[in-house]
Parts: structure tokens; sequence; C-alpha cells
């Protein structure tokens, strides 16, 4: 099935930009939109990548969009209002990003809190500490700290190659690295795992840590691209990421997807926006489509489950 | 062998992608040459001609019946294409991404409603681009916009000092209500300030964040009213504080002790002055913004009025760099003339 | 209401649960179901409430046969249940919870006080005055839960009564007043089919004794002209099959556990030898996968101490386990033993997810090595784990477990649930295992199974071991003795 969803995806994805590449000729099929579309579905897709591997065990984190927004307004306040070098800087709104996974693991697993209620409560908290730090915004950051998220390789702005690069890590160590594959079994039936001699309760821990480091990236690349730290960046990211999830086939019992299958949802994702801009559609009509297009792909794969 | 083939193979990927890197411009603000005021011209105006705004929060009633009914009257009277774009929710770098994602195809020209400082970079991605583009409502201070057109903030918090100083005869506590942090309010608040604070009877409070909230503007000025007895007036700086501040200041029976000012003049506000719970309004003329900021890109294009042979190569902008619009008073007195 | 059941016949899969069963149940009769576990008695149960349909004979009501479609259609037949699992709700009270439907007054809202009197009259009725309508059932103890599913299950006005096990998680005295309820009961001409093990018990409440062996009918005795002796010969009098007395068992002690306690089981101390296959009998609920648990360190003991070849270990998680060794074949297949959205490969390599990359080739080839060795039917080691048959998914779960190299395997009810012929399979694989050197400490609930296998039987009861038998030695009444009281 999750096979399935790959080549659906890719199909879908294909037929998309050829229809509408007939349908807008000069604008569509060109670079410059193509790495814009790119350059948009970056920030998700790094994202993603940690969703995919959380929900693969079967739990999901919704603190990831305010942990962006976070990250980002960290780095910028250090500099902004501390003169900090730009590499201090990252190092820690990275570290605090990983902080913060690591709190929700393990207020998660050792203290046995729904994953669901503490990652949303995470949400408001980190949400009010980015606000803190960021207020209305932050710009003018050093130089060096805007060339990171804005320098151009080939063409493509940097955010592309360091999705690029951390879905190739990532699909390389899920399919070749014992320790991420047991994520695999922790979603398919955690009591067996358990019994197989994976230490669930570790791994999961392990696996909000890794999602808020992602998250964290995400933060600083975003604000490094906008050259600005704002306020509302990261909003309704969760969400969207969490569709780009399962639209790229994972399941909200876990133990399904892959994480090529989370760039592929997120390129999807940013494919259908870019339509919607094109063909000049207003901004709610967005988020209606999108939740069309969820409950369709979910819902024929539960069609064609059931005819099997 | 093969091991040897695949180093070299990519040290010279290597090679290219670092030949290959281009480095963000150094400065935003600053490095006005010859090529970056370049824009793209036209001499005939076709029905394709596409303009398009893109803003925020783009179902906010205040945006759809001032900002946005202007802009489509004006494309229509045009005779050429207006395009809305924009999240709906208020979300900054939902709006970047439209923005960025539009930039390639070339419209004729951008409305930007100037939501937040952190769209500098993009609104200079179209200056470069060579697309006429105007700024609206609030001024972004890193773009290289062509024009800006809006209120003067500080004015409007400076004329509702100046009411709030006449109808308290200088004495009493007064507090302010807004977003906290955003470059527009707190210029109104520091004009109310400026006012204010030259009357040495007159308290001030504070500054009160209510998130363009009317529950959260009501609670807070509940609050208040508990916290101070003897408060006077309270002024407002967002749509919503207005209407927040009137529903509190009725329900704990204050209407007419307590003073309010604030801003914005849509209907519901205008009945809260007919009523006497809100004593004065400082209006914006929001359909000016969008009105004359299309008319402005669309007399770049067309070169409507030229100072030399060829404005876009000679390095003028045709157009006026900033257009403050004034504010419009309300009060008990003028009020019917504006109720629909 | 007069019961009966004629020529009831049921299979799962290759299992046949029931074999031509017919059964006759008085009107206002206490009638006991016995059986070992397996018999039955469950499939009889489910039959009853609606929950399944036999593949043949009829149920007849006063006479008239009747088709139970589902729980509801039971109950409105006047048949209730009363499960050994609860299906009470914590959060409200004893008459909320009596009646999931109260009485209401207008626009929907319940009618407390009729509700209350309602409750009131039901417990009044059954002489139970340990708590009030208003009780919330989070405070009550074990037994006055049963009471409440007792009176809930009385509050449809059943003629016929189904008691699961109702005493298996009360004391003595809690027992004492359940039994003066289903006294009353009779009383009121209610039938009840009472399910048990305990021998005292069918002797003190039941006025005849029905017994199940294997899923066929044996005999219906009256208790008072009966004993428990004859009972039992009934539940086990099977013709035994021909034992396999070859043995590997060595005098090498490889493995002991002394004094372990934990939650379950209290004090257990053995010892397991070189080649030894060592039977761990009971009931149900004994604490036999609880030890089991313990030793792989699942749910880590208490205290005591387990020994491996004479030094110490201590498995606090079962990668420890692993590591020292010991491998644990659980219990329920479906739930605990196997990944079924996975592949045989998958499945077969999950529990060497430490220390080494993660090569899918590899595992193919190895876990295609075992499939051969093991006779797994599958297409190939990518079929998902969901497509195979109960006793194929048990030789993967055993090939997973052999790969780990263990010196100690433990297996828990390895084949239940799985036809005759992958029970053999299962069984040669075992022998073998032993004769290669191996030790194995096989639960099984299962008498023949038992031994058949073991070379000796320990047996516990209630968390407690109460003694190890010779297999050369011991009989099943020996056995059954010992586990039951």
């Amino acid at each position: 099935m999750i096979r399935d969803r790959i080549v659906t995806l890719s199909a879908t994805i294909l037929l998309l930009c050829i229809v509408m590449s007939f349908l807008y000729p000069s604008q569509f099929p060109t670079v410059e939109n193509f790495s814009q579309i790119m350059l948009n579905l970056s920030i998700d897709t790094i994202v993603a990548v940690g969703m995919m591997l959380l929900m693969i065990s079967g739990v999901f984190d919704l603190s990831v969009g305010s942990i962006v927004a976070f990250s980002g307004g960290l780095a910028g306040y250090l500099m902004y209002y501390h003169d900090v070098n730009f590499l201090v800087a990252i190092a820690a709104a990275l570290s605090g990003s990983l902080l913060i996974g690591f709190i929700n693991g393990f207020l998660i697993t050792k203290i046995g809190i729904n994953p669901m209620i503490q990652t949303l409560a995470m949400m408001g908290v980190v949400r009010g500490f980015a606000l803190m730090l960021s207020g209305a915004g932050i710009q003018n950051f050093p130089y060096e700290y805007n060339y990171i998220g804005q320098v151009k390789i080939l063409g493509l702005q940097s955010p592309v190659w360091y999705m690029f690069a951390i879905v190739l890590i990532f699909s390389y160590l899920f399919k070749n690295i014992a320790f991420f594959r047991r994520y695999y079994f922790i979603g398919s039936n955690e009591k067996a795992a358990h019994l197989s001699g994976i230490e669930v309760e570790k791994m999961k821990l392990w696996g909000f840590v890794i999602v808020g480091l992602l998250a964290g990236i995400a933060g600083v690349l975003l604000s490094s691209r906008l050259g600005a730290a704002l306020s509302t960046s990261g909003k309704g990211l969760e969400l969207r990421v969490i569709t780009a999830v399962i639209l790229g086939g994972a399941s909200l019992s876990g133990g399904q997807g892959k994480i090529f299958g989370a760039f592929l949802g997120a390129a999807f994702m940013g494919i259908v926006g870019n339509i919607l801009i094109l063909s000049r559609v207003s901004g709610y009509w967005q988020e209606i489509i999108l939740g069309i297009i969820l409950i369709l792909a979910v819902g024929i794969d539960q069609l064609i489950q059931k005819k099997k | 062998m093969m091991n040897s083939i695949k180093a070299l193979l990519f040290y010279l990927f290597l090679i290219a992608g670092l030949s290959a890197c281009e480095a963000p411009p150094r400065t935003d603000g600053a490095n006005k040459n010859l090529e970056s005021t370049r824009f793209i011209t036209s001499d005939s105006v076709s029905p394709d001609e596409e303009y398009v705004m893109i803003t925020t929060a783009i179902n906010m009633p205040l945006y759809v019946n001032h900002d946005q009914a202007a802009f489509k009257k004006w494309a229509t009277k045009m005779g050429v294409k207006a395009s809305i774009l924009g999240p709906s929710e208020w979300d900054i770098p939902a709006q970047i991404a439209t923005f960025e994602q539009v930039i390639p195809q070339k419209p004729a020209g951008f409305l930007i409603n100037g939501t937040d400082p952190g769209i500098a970079q993009v609104i200079n991605k179209a200056v470069d681009a060579g697309i006429p583009t105007v700024v609206y409502d609030s001024d972004i201070p890193g773009g290289r916009q062509h024009s800006f057109i809006g209120s003067d903030w500080y004015e409007m918090g400076r004329l509702q000092g100046e009411r709030m100083v006449k109808i308290l005869n200088g004495k009493g506590k007064v507090a302010v209500m807004g977003i906290l942090g955003m470059t527009n309010m707190e210029a109104g608040f520091k004009g109310f300030l400026d006012v204010t604070q030259k009357y040495p009877a007159m308290e001030f409070i504070g500054k009160y964040d209510d998130k363009a909230n009317v529950e959260l503007a009501a609670k807070i000025m509940a609050d208040l009213i508990v916290a101070n007895p003897d408060l006077a007036g309270v002024a407002g700086f967002d749509i919503n504080s207005g209407p927040g501040i009137a529903l509190s200041v009725k329900e704990a029976n204050k209407k007419g002790k307590i003073k309010i000012t604030t801003v914005d003049a849509e209907p519901e506000h205008l009945q809260l002055v007919k009523d006497g719970v809100i004593d004065y309004l400082v209006g914006q003329k929001r359909e000016l913004f969008t009105q004359m900021g299309a008319q402005m890109l669309f007399d770049m294009r067309h070169k409507t009025i030229a100072f030399s042979k060829n404005d876009a190569k000679a390095g003028v902008v045709p157009i006026p760099k900033k257009i403050i619009t004034g504010s419009i008073e309300i009060d008990k007195s003028n009020v019917d003339l504006f109720i629909k | 209401m007069k019961l009966g059941l004629k020529n009831i016949a049921k299979s799962f899969e290759v299992v046949k649960a029931l074999h031509d069963v017919s059964l006759e149940f008085h009107e206002g009769e206490v009638h006991a179901i016995c059986g070992e576990n397996g018999a039955g008695k469950s499939t009889l149960m489910n039959i009853l409430t609606g929950n399944i349909q036999p593949d043949a004979g009829d149920i007849l009501l006063d006479n008239r046969k009747v088709i139970i479609q589902n729980n509801q259609h039971a109950r409105s037949l006047s048949i209730n249940i009363v499960y050994q699992e609860r299906s009470l709700t914590d959060g409200l009270s004893v008459a909320e919870n009596i009646f999931p439907l109260p009485p209401t007054k207008s626009i929907g809202r319940i009618n407390f006080v009729q509700l209350h009197e309602q409750t009131n009259a039901l417990l009044q009725q059954l002489e139970i005055r340990e708590f009030s309508p208003e009780t919330m059932v989070a405070t009550l103890s074990p037994a006055q839960k049963t009471l409440v599913e007792i009176a809930k299950a009385l509050a449809t006005n059943p003629a016929i009564l189904l008691l699961d096990e109702p005493t298996a998680s009360l004391t003595d005295k809690e027992t004492t007043i359940l039994f003066s309820v289903i006294r009353t009961l009779k009383q009121r001409r209610v039938t009840v089919l009472y399910i048990s093990h305990r021998m005292a018990e069918i002797k003190l409440i039941a006025d005849r004794v029905s017994v199940l062996k294997d899923g066929k009918y044996q005999d219906t005795l009256l208790t008072n002209s009966c004993t428990t002796e004859d009972i039992i010969r009934l539940m086990v009098g099977r013709d035994l099959q021909q034992v396999d007395v070859t043995t590997y068992a060595t005098d090498e002690v490889v493995f002991s556990v002394k004094n372990l306690c934990g939650k379950g089981f209290n004090d257990i101390s053995f010892d397991l030898k070189k080649g030894e296959i060592l039977g761990l009998g009971g009931l149900v609920g004994a604490g036999r996968t609880e030890l089991a648990m313990a030793i792989f360190g699942a749910i880590p003991a208490d205290s005591g101490t387990i020994l491996k070849n004479g030094q110490r270990i201590n498995n606090k998680h079962p990668k420890q386990a692993i590591a020292n060794g010991i491998a644990y074949l659980p219990e329920e297949r479906k739930t605990l033993g196997v990944f079924l959205q996975k592949s045989i490969a998958e499945n077969f390599v999950s529990a060497q997810l430490y220390g080494k990359g993660y090569s899918e080739k590899l595992n193919s080839q190895k876990a295609g090595q075992y499939s051969k060795t093991l006779n797994i039917r599958s297409t190939s080691v990518q079929q998902l784990m969901s497509k195979l048959s109960g006793g194929n998914q048990q030789k993967v779960v055993l090939a997973k477990w052999l790969n780990t190299q263990p010196d100690v395997l433990i297996v828990d009810e390895p084949t239940h649930g799985i036809d005759i012929g992958a029970k053999r399979e299962i069984y040669k694989i075992l022998k073998q295992l032993t004769a290669d050197g191996k030790s194995i400490l096989l639960i099984s609930s299962e008498m023949e199974e038992l031994l058949l296998l073991s070379d000796r039987i320990a047996v516990m009861r209630e968390g407690k071991l109460k003694g190890i038998l010779n297999k050369m030695e011991t009989s099943e009444n020996e056995i059954i003795k010992l586990a039951a009281h």
C-alpha cells in the first residue's frame, strides 16, 4: 500500500504538471516557477521528514510549527539584541529546539502524558516564547546569517538543497540503519516490538528529539531566507505537515510510510498551492481544496482496502 | 579504479556547485544604482493587463469592504484585470510565499499590503524584476517599493490625544489599547502620549494588547474598570479596540462617564458614536490607498507623466514617493452623514 | 424459560470448537458448565448471546426454534450474560450503569428520582445493601462491581442468565454474597448457566453440571449425587496419545530461578537442565505468563534471582534478555507476537534491530533459509504476515527467535488456535531444539501437549508453584488436582 501511494502520488503530480503546462504554457513550466515552488515547500518538507518518522512510530507532534517560529526567533533575538555571532545563534536555536523535543518526549514517555495533549500544550507554550523573543518581528540580521538561506547554488536557493539533503539522508537511514528501522516495528505493533527487545519508550523519546531538531533547522532556514523572524512563522504548519505526510502514505495508526512519501506529499501540496495562485483562486479556496484532496486520498485508499 | 572515478566526479560536482553559488545582495535598502530602478513600461493598455493585490487575512471585512472593493471598482473602470491573492489567515510567511510565486509571471503592477517589515526582501525582488510596486496601509522601512500610500498613524494618535484632552478638560486617568509591537500602532501610541503628557493632570495607566480581538479588548477593559474605578478615558488603535471597549463600558453602566476615542469608521463604530458610547472616531481613507495606489501603478507603467525621454532608463520613478491620505474625524455632530 | 441446544457445531477455520453438542437447561435451575481451556465453553456462550452463529444445529427456547442474530436480539429473547471482563463505566454512578437508557422527563432530561427508585428496588430484590444507587462505580471493589454487572444484566429481566467465571476475582466472603444472589434468582425461576473452573463452587451452587471436552459433550451429572473426581474424570478422560518418551535432557543445570516474586506470582524457584523441556501447567490466570514476562524482562520482577550457567543475570528489558540468550514466544500471537502489516522477512528480523546496519537483502536470504527448514508455506518472504495461516505465522515467530541463537526458549501457548498438522510440526521443531542442546520452558493449558512434550511438569496455582511432577510418574488427574482446588 505504501509503495502504491508513492506510485500514485508521483503519477498524480506528473499528470497535474502536464495539464498545467498546457493550461499555462508560459507561466507554469518555467525554471523560475519550479525553483519558487521548491523553495516554498522546502521548509514544510524538512519538518515533514520528522513528522513522517513520528507517524511511522504511531504518534505525531503538534508543536512543530511553534518550534519553527521559536528557533528563528531565538536566533534573531540573540543576533539583533545581543550581537551574538551568527554561528552561536544558530547553535543556540538548534539546541533550544532539540530541548523542546526532548521535553515533549520525556513527558510523553516517562510521565505518560498523551502525545496529542502534550504537544498541543507545548504548541501554545512555545508559541508564547517565540512571541516573547521576536515581538512583532526582527529584521536586519547579519549578512552571514541571511547568506545561509539565500545563497543560490545552481540556480536553486539553498533551502531547496538542505531539503534534498535531509530527504536523502533520512531515506538512507530508514532503509539501512537498524535504529531507524525500529520505528516501523513500534508503529505496527508496540507490544510485540517491546517483546522483541526494542526499547519503545527510548525510541519514541529520540523521535521527538529528532523532530524538534528538524523543526529547529527549518526555523533557522525560514528566518534566514526571509531575512526576518516573524511572529506568524510556522502558523498552521503542523496541520499542513501532517496532511502532507498522510498524503505521502503515512497512517495515523502507525507502521506505514516512507520518507520519500513525506517529500511527495509536501510537493503535491506545494504544486496545488502554486496552481491555485496561477489560476488566481482566492485564499480560502486553497484550504477547502486541500481538505477535499485529503479526504479523497484517504477515502479512496479505504475503499480499495475494503474491496481487497 | 571505481573509487577514484567516484571521487573525481564528487570533486567536479563540488567545484561546479561552488562556482554556481550566487550570493544574496549585501545590503537591502541602500544600493540604488540605475540598474535596480529600471521598470517595465508599456505603450498600450490591454484588457489582459493584470494588477495584483497581495494581502493577508484576505477575508477580513475591513479589507474586503474598503481596500478590495475600491481596487476592483477601479479595475472595472479602467478596463484591466484585478487579482487579489493571499492566505485567509493572518499569516505573513504565506503572504510572502504567494508574492514570490506571482513575481515570475510579471504582472503589470503589485499593490502590497504592508503587513510586516519582514516582507521587505520580497518587495525588493519584485522591484528588481522591474514590476511597479506600491505598498499601502503601513510603510515597509527596509523595502525599495516605488511608492507608499497610507495613513499617518502618529497623526491619528495625535488627533485622538487632542480630542481626549478636550473632552476630559485636561485631567483624568487614560489608557490606550491596540496591537503592541506593530510599527503603526506604536507610532499612534506615541502621537497620543506626546499630546496628553503635556498635561500633568492627565495620568497615563498603560498600553494594553488586545490582539485585534473584540472579546479580548472587552475583557481587558472590564478588568481596567474594576482596577481603576476613576478611569476617565481610553483610546483604541485597531479595528476591534473600539467595539470591545464600548461593550465593557456599556456593561459596567459607565456609558458617557468613560470617554472613548478610537480608530476606524465601520458601521458598528458609527452606531456606537450615534448611541453616545464612543465619543470620537479617526477614520482612515482606505479606499484611497488602493484606488490611488493602483492608479499610480497604471501611470508608472503607461508613462502618464514623463520626466525624461525614458524614465525607466533614466532612473526616475515617475510617481510620488509617499502619499499620506489623511484622516476622517467623526463625532456626534457629523456621524449621521456617514451612516448609510 | 426452558433452553435447549440441539446438535450445535462450530468451527474456526480448521479448529473444531464445538462438535454436535446437545444440552438441556431447565427453568429455575443453576446449571454449571465445565471443561478444560479450549473445551468450547466460550464458544457456547458466544452462540447463546448471538455474538457468533453456529455452523449447524438449533437453539430451542421453550421448544421453539430461534436464531439469535446478535447481542441485542439475545436480550430481547430474555437471555443475558455477565462477562468475565467488565462493561462498567467508572465515571458514572451505579444506577446509571445499571440502566444505560434511564427514564427521562421532557427534552431528554434524566429522571434521577425514578432512576434511583428503580435501582433501589432492584438492589433490594437482590438483597444487596453494600452500596446505593448513587455510589460511583469507581469507588467499588472488584466484587461489588461484579454485583453491579449482575444487577445490570438482571435489569432487563432475563429468564436466562449466563455467568462466565463470576468468582474469578472474588474473595470467599464476596463469593458468599454472590451465591445468595444466585439463590434469590433461582427462587424467581431464572435459569442460570454457570461457567467455572472451581469444583468446590460447582458442588455448592449448581443443581446439575455438564462437561465439555475438546468441543464435545461428555455427560450431565446431578451435583448432589456425584463427586469432584467424577467431574474431573469426564473433563480429562481422553484416549491418551502415544507418549513420545525420547528425551534429550541432561543433568547439567543451565538456568535457574530462585525465589522470584512479582506481580501475579510469588516465590517461584525451579531449575532448567540442558536439553530439557520443562512444562508449566495451571489454569488461565495462574500467573504463568506473568512469570515468563518477568524472566524475559518485559515486566521486571520485584525480587529474586535468575541464574544462567551459574551466573546471575538481571533482565530489566527484553533487549537484555535477548543478549543473555533467552527468547520468549508470547501467548497471544496476534496482539503480542507478530507485526501483521509487515512482511515475513521483517518479522523475522524484528528481534535483531540492535548493533548493526539493516540489510533487506541479507534478512530476506536468512528468512528464506529458515522458511525452508521450518517448512513455512508462503509465496515469498516478502509476503505480508497477515496473509499467512496461524500455524505459519507461529513458525515465523519461532524462526525469528531461533535466529537470535537462544539457549533458553520460553514458549507460551505455542499451538493455541493452530490446526493439528501445524501443531505436530511445531512439536517436532521443539523436540529437535532440545536435541540441539537448547532448554525449553513450555507454558501450555493443553494437558495433552504438556504430557507429550515435557520432561517434567511444574504446576502453578494463584501465583504459586504447587509442585514439580515427573512426567513418567504423573497423570492428568494429578495435574488438575494441583491446578484447581
